[in-house]
């Protein structure tokens, strides 16, 4: 099964509008998104900044919340996005 | 060309940027700027009034900003107050006011590219876009 990756901020209401959705799709298709709040948790953030140069690319060239990644493929989705592409998204990595 | 800081030898306004203005905004004086050390720098701005910011104050702050552009703080109250937090907590946990939707790469003066507000109008989610807004969405624009 994929390892699916969730960077968010407890602050971001991108984050907040998406996290009903991450739950939605875990529930509906078995994948699990590992969730990493990275602006109280600096090990977090430190992950999320190795991850950078497959990121940035993806996210406008910074590191923005929320970012969906698979670091086997650092296929990524960034920011607020309809449910059904990011479902389709988590779906095409597993 | 790197900032650096300089001083009106008249007023004391201290400006950070690659040039001085010709212009002091302050006392209306030509010419005044003199470069000076960033220990310097930092010694007068922080033995100057030790001035706090609370999120409301802050709030009125982007509000005064917004007013003279062509985009204004977002009208939804809920969002923006979760925003304010977080801009808070970043100020309390960082030292500046971070972007709560998104992260610094703990360079220094690449970070300071997502301090509120950032300079969002050059980015692609509110640039040539009808209903643009910078990335976290405090900022909107005007209708």
């Amino acid at each position: 099964m994929a390892n699916l990756l969730m960077f968010h901020g407890r602050e971001c209401p991108h984050c907040k509008k998406m996290m009903p959705f991450v739950e939605k799709i875990e529930q509906e298709t078995g994948l699990r998104f590992d969730k990493r709040e990275v602006w109280h948790d600096e090990a977090n953030a430190d992950l999320m900044r190795s991850h950078r140069e497959d990121l940035a690319p993806k996210c406008g060239n910074q590191l923005r919340v929320p970012t969906f990644f698979n670091p086997e493929t650092k296929d990524a989705v960034c920011g607020e996005v309809e449910y059904e592409k990011l479902k389709d998204w988590a779906l095409k990595q597993s | 060309m790197k900032k650096r800081y300089w001083r009106c030898f008249v007023c004391n306004d201290i400006h950070y940027g690659i040039a001085p203005p010709e212009l002091c905004p302050t006392c209306k004086v030509l010419n005044a700027y003199v470069e000076i050390s960033a220990a310097e720098a930092r010694k007068i701005l922080g033995g100057g009034p030790n001035t706090s910011q609370t999120a409301e104050d802050f709030r009125a702050a982007i509000e005064s900003f917004a007013a003279g552009n062509e985009f204004e703080v977002n009208p939804d109250r809920e969002k923006v107050d979760l925003l304010l937090k977080g801009i808070f907590e970043n100020e309390l946990n960082h030292g500046l006011k971070y972007c709560p939707c998104r992260l610094r790469t703990k360079d220094w003066e690449e970070d300071l590219r997502i301090v509120c507000p950032c300079h969002f109008t050059i980015h692609e989610t509110y640039k040539g876009i009808k209903d643009g807004e910078c990335w976290c969405g405090l900022f909107v624009r005007r209708k």
